[in-house]
């Protein structure tokens, strides 16, 4: 019995000790040289495929070429540290998820910059300058190239629509018809249930056609 | 058909697609210095995974013995700790009788009361151990 006891105790003191080994490195297992470099090549060639269309969705939801600019560098650097190791078939959803979470509180904030603003003296003015003509922003176009121009209307016509959806279900517009995600995909990105998914988006476009019109 | 335009009214579909052209369109005609600032911030976001990586990869080297000694020390502590490991023998000073020298009122008085009466002390001890049970 007590030869018993002994074995056991052993037994445990090595158990644990392999515990509290492996407790201290919770680190993803070492990488060669060679795994990194590949790693890095598609992490860049996935940015690349995906940074200028990630850029328009922010900026079509914030309206400010820098704040798009910040949250997409923001969510940039956040894939690329925490999540450069997962499989590169998780890195969109991650990336827009991260994407839209850096939207979400920017707009917060800037709601909560707002109502302070409010308070006060001669502060009438809308700090984000959203009392700015949606035709100001509309690309620099020579008399010469009037399609171009009315894309570019249309554009703005449709961007302000977008703007006065509710955010989940632009988003689901935006991840699904201009991202090109899967249902599935847009609920990982979204964090939410596919359900919901098709629910926002059908609302969308719902709301999109009523707003626009038959001749947009 | 995808079951996303299935579900479509009449002209939503068209919709949906017009907006994708238009929006593609605007991607492509984001400016030289709007795609320059993209580059800067992707080259930086890949510095800074390969800065992380690095600093994980220095860290380890140093960290992974540092952790074999403590669980080496650790199983050290609990072998001799558990009373698996280690009995003292009845003979031997236990850590209890320490404390009661360490609680007298000195160092040398218990070796004092000793010198004075040694006979005392043997024939206290000799009826501490030959007294009946009550």
């Amino acid at each position: 019995m007590a030869v018993e006891r002994e074995r056991m105790g052993r037994e445990m003191t090595s158990f644990d000790t392999l515990t509290a080994a492996w407790m201290v490195w919770d680190g993803p297992a070492p990488e060669t040289k060679g795994a990194v470099l590949e790693q890095t090549r598609e992490l860049n060639q996935f940015l690349a495929d995906i940074e200028r269309r990630a850029f328009r969705m922010a900026q079509v939801a914030l309206r400010d070429p820098d704040d798009a600019l910040d949250v997409v560098q923001d969510a940039m650097l956040k894939l690329a540290r925490s999540y450069a190791a997962r499989p590169s078939a998780e890195w969109r959803p991650l990336f827009y998820r991260i994407l839209e979470n850096g939207i979400r509180d920017l707009q917060r904030r800037r709601t909560v910059r707002r109502r302070f603003m409010t308070w006060l003296p001669g502060s009438k003015e809308d700090p984000d300058g959203e009392a700015q003509d949606p035709l100001d922003t509309v690309a620099a176009a020579g008399p010469d190239v009037p399609e171009q121009l009315m894309q570019d209307q249309a554009m703005q016509k449709l961007e302000t629509s977008l703007r006065q959806l509710p955010a989940r279900q632009r988003e689901a517009f935006m991840l699904r018809n201009f991202e090109g995600l899967d249902v599935a995909e847009t609920a990982a990105a979204m964090g939410c249930s596919e359900g919901s998914v098709k629910t926002h988006y059908s609302r969308a476009v719902h709301t999109l056609r009523e707003q626009l019109g038959e001749v947009w | 058909m995808s079951e996303r335009e299935e579900t479509m009214q009449p002209g939503e579909a068209a919709l949906v697609e017009r907006s994708r052209v238009l929006f593609g369109a605007s991607v492509e005609g984001l400016d030289m210095a709007t795609r320059s600032r993209l580059t800067q911030a992707r080259y930086a976001a890949l510095e800074a995974a390969q800065r992380g990586r690095a600093r994980r990869g220095s860290r380890m080297p140093l960290l992974a013995p540092a952790g074999v000694m403590a669980a080496g020390l650790l199983a050290v502590a609990l072998w001799f700790g558990s009373p698996l490991g280690h009995h003292p023998s009845a003979d031997q000073p236990t850590f209890e009788d320490l404390d009661i020298v360490a609680a007298s009122e000195g160092p040398g008085d218990t070796m004092e009361m000793l010198q004075e009466d040694p006979d005392f002390y043997a024939w206290a001890d000799k009826a501490s151990n030959n007294e009946p049970e009550a």
